[in-house]
């Protein structure tokens, strides 16, 4: 009977997650807060704020859990950089002034944050951290774990056997071999930001052809055991850090695209760009089925969980489902680093003795936005508020008028997906409300698709594929049916695919009490789903943030709980 | 926006003829924007008068906005018609740092300055000719000065105090100025860390070649022990 609280921090999308008894009571990142996209601070507001919703105070806590092994971190930024001598001497004493500063302390800064014993607080590593948060929460007591992110502690990947309370590891393949490494190379090398590009770069994909095998194949080879191999000559891991490729790929490939310049992909330039986002998602799914695979050989479970950013690639979830010979996958929804804090805290927590957490189905973990101080705000800033006693057919009605309305309800989501808690949600039938989307709020390149939510028991009308551990946390693709019984073509990617949600009351009651009132009013079980945020904004958390994004952003209402806020004309 | 206004006019009169110090200076200041408004969030986050909180969040909005003009007119000067890049920002919680009373009244100089400083580049930009970077920077001059006049008013319903808004400027003041003491000291320390560091780095050659041979890079996937001793046969079997 223990309370552990888990921390991930100091690189990217830091977290806390609160474990009491086993139970996963709360997980929030700290950018819905701080208001910082992947914030990396040490995640004081969000590891405070799940103690508040406990009810309990930082000195009750049992135990405060770390994902990674600072010295370890240390040692291999250390190893790293003199095997790179003299290339690294730029990187040098930029890497040990980050570790120095503060990675090496943060046992006892969070200690002296939280006014928690020092005693109390551990760490254990990151790609543990990563393969529990995936398998502890999974609906499966023994499954086959992959664990593929940029770089732990050393690891880059990582095999292990998860079953009952356990997990062993099996295999692991350490810095600089990469596929993080990989992907966020190309992601910048195709113009894009590493950690906000890498979606980017997987919607892009779909708009090219997988020409450029024989160029990347020299880059990133794949062995017949499922290993895989990067040239690093290709990669410039020492000098420039924030692009990771080096010139030799500029010369393979062509010039990184300028940043700056708007898509357009009738151009013979950004078509290339998008042959080489096809071959890069190819290869990566390539890679990370063969390593599913050799899970598959050396521990003969049924069940995949994945964890790690390249467990974010839905499109290459979609082909494990298919091809991995797994007969189920979950892939937790915060696969990244957030997801760390979890894992962190689950760990603890059954080193303290208690059972593992009971099967997630939902990723609403974090705080509700207040209705009351929705009114408030409303009133003094002089929009237009009303409590509605059915929110969710308010919002049928107002998506029948082909309507663009934010939608707040409950407590707001754990990782980078929007699930009908804090989401942006139309009518899914037209490209033109996609397009007004996109310039009134999005501003996305015009090759990135925008998601279907849609009633579990209505996904096969349109969607080949049945509700699965994944499509409940829009971790995976489906192909659409030539013909479905309503167009949704706002939904539609070029390739026929959808990210698909498949909404159950457990794991988003709102979300599915609107989906039910459009099929009583006639209309089709399914809306079009994106995240309650604007260009490089986090998504929204509060009531504070809520109406800020109404003010910023020309959405036509926003339903925040039962309150109503429309735009006056 | 932490010239002195003399400086600001030159830096605008320098800058008003080329297009790409032009966007360079706006980035800045859309930065700059992006930090008052994470300050204005937050500061709408703790308050709890829902009126206070109301006028922060409006103020946070304009902050928003102008920041985003200024993205979307560095990105045109720079040619690119509609691309807005990220902008990432260092921002306090003055809130925390100072206290209300306080936070209102660096709001109050900051907008101060703005407004000054402002007012320069519009009339530069006038000057050069460039009417729409002088157009943007009127538009967002009449809005600072709002939010340069609230701030006062605020503290002294907040006070009742007639000294109040001196006293806390003054403290102001004093606490912007040692916070550039500070920030001078910490970009000093970081010039002696980065050339000690790289001392030392030219020093770990013999290490470098050491760790080389005892550490060299592992391909491939290495099999954990305790794989290899216990699970693997008891799962095949």
């Amino acid at each position: 009977m223990a309370s552990v609280l888990g921390i991930s921090g100091l690189y990217h999308d830091a977290a806390a997650a609160l474990v009491i008894d086993g139970t996963i009571i709360a997980a929030m990142q700290q950018e819905r807060f701080s208001r910082v996209k992947h914030d990396r601070a040490l995640p004081k507001d969000a590891a405070l704020s799940c103690l508040r919703f406990a009810g309990i105070a930082p000195e009750a806590l049992d135990a405060v859990i770390y994902y990674e092994q600072p010295f370890q971190k240390l040692e291999r930024v250390l190893v790293s950089t003199l095997r790179g001598f003299p290339q690294s001497f730029r990187q040098f004493p930029r890497a040990m002034r980050a570790q120095l500063a503060d990675k090496l302390w943060v046992l006892d800064a969070i200690s002296e944050t939280l006014n928690v014993p020092r005693r109390r607080v551990r760490a254990v590593g990151h790609h543990e951290s990563h393969a529990a948060s995936a398998f502890f929460p999974s609906p499966y007591e023994r499954a086959a774990v992959l664990t593929l992110d940029g770089v732990g502690e050393d690891t880059t990947t990582a095999l292990w056997f998860g079953n009952g309370n356990t997990l062993t590891p099996i295999a692991s393949t350490a810095w600089p071999q990469s596929l993080g490494l990989f992907y966020a190379a190309m992601t910048a090398w195709s113009g894009f930001e590493v950690l906000e590009g890498e979606c980017k770069l997987m919607g892009l994909a779909a708009f090219g052809q997988p020409i450029h095998r024989e160029e990347l194949g020299r880059v990133l080879l794949l062995h017949e055991t499922g290993e895989f191999e990067l040239t690093l000559s290709f990669f410039d891991r020492f000098t420039d850090t924030e692009l990771g490729f080096g010139k030799r790929l500029e010369q393979l490939l062509g010039e990184r695209r300028d940043p700056l310049i708007p898509w357009d992909l009738t151009t013979p330039r950004d078509q290339h760009y998008a042959n080489v986002a096809a071959t890069v998602q190819c290869i990566t799914e390539e890679a990370v089925l063969g390593l599913a695979r050799r899970a598959s050989r050396e521990t003969g479970a049924c069940n995949l969980c994945l964890a790690g950013g390249i467990a974010l690639n839905a499109v290459a979830n979609a082909r494990l489902a298919k091809e991995s010979g797994f007969d189920r996958i979950f892939v937790q929804p915060a696969a990244g680093d957030a997801g760390g804090a979890l894992g962190a805290a689950i760990l603890g927590s059954i080193a303290l003795g208690d059972r593992r957490p009971s099967a997630m189905t939902s990723a609403a973990l974090g705080l509700t936005a207040s209705a009351s101080d929705t009114v408030d705000l409303c009133k003094h800033l002089g929009l237009s508020a009303r409590r509605v006693s059915d929110p969710a057919e308010s919002a049928a009605s107002l998506l029948s008028e082909n309507k663009v309305v934010g939608f707040v309800q409950g407590r707001f989501e754990f990782g980078p997906r929007a699930l009908g808690h804090r989401s942006i949600i139309a009518s899914p039938e037209t490209i033109a409300i996609r397009d007004r989307i996109n310039s009134v709020v999005k501003q996305r390149e015009p090759f990135r698709p925008f998601a279907p939510a849609i009633l579990a028991d209505s996904c096969s009308q349109y969607f080949d594929t049945e509700p699965s551990d994944m499509t409940a946390f829009m971790t995976t693709v489906a192909s659409v049916h030539a013909s479905v019984p309503t167009p949704i073509d706002a939904v539609l990617h070029c390739d026929g695919t959808a990210r698909i949600q498949t909404v159950t009351a457990d794991a988003a009651s709102g979300l599915e009490a609107v989906l039910r009132a459009r099929v009583r009013r006639g209309e089709a079980p399914i809306l079009l789903n994106t995240s309650l945020n604007g260009r490089n904004e986090p998504i929204v958390g509060s009531a504070i943030d809520a109406i800020l994004f109404f003010l910023a952003h020309r959405v036509d209402a926003l339903i925040v709980e039962d309150v109503l806020v429309e735009r006056q004309t | 926006m932490a010239f002195h206004p003399l400086l600001a006019q030159l830096h605008a009169r320098s800058i008003a003829r080329r297009p790409k110090a032009a966007a360079r200076a706006l980035a800045r200041f859309a930065k700059a924007e992006r930090g008052s408004m994470l300050t204005l969030i937050w500061a709408a986050t703790h308050v709890d008068s829902p009126e206070r909180r109301a006028t922060y969040l409006e103020q946070a909005y304009e902050e928003q906005r102008h920041g985003r003009m200024f993205s979307k007119r560095a990105a045109e000067l720079n040619g690119y018609a509609s691309s807005e890049p990220s902008v990432n920002t260092d921002a306090e919680d003055l809130f925390i740092a100072l206290g209300e009373i306080r936070m209102l009244a660096f709001l109050y100089r900051g907008e101060h300055r703005a407004v000054v400083e402002f007012s320069g580049y519009r009339d530069a930009f006038r000057k050069a000719g460039d009417a729409k970077t002088a157009a943007l920077f009127a538009e967002i001059v009449e809005e600072e000065r709002h939010h340069q006049e609230y701030p006062l008013e605020l503290i002294q319903s907040l006070t009742n105090d007639p000294r109040a808004v001196t006293r806390a400027s003054r403290y102001v003041a004093a606490w912007e100025a040692w916070r550039t003491m500070r920030r001078l000291g910490q970009f000093m320390a970081g010039l002696l860390y980065t050339g000690g560091m790289t001392c030392l780095y030219a020093l770990l050659l013999p290490l470098s070649l050491w760790v080389r041979w005892v550490r060299p890079e592992v391909r491939g996937l290495v099999l954990a022990r305790e794989w290899s001793r216990n699970d693997r046969s008891q799962e095949r079997g």
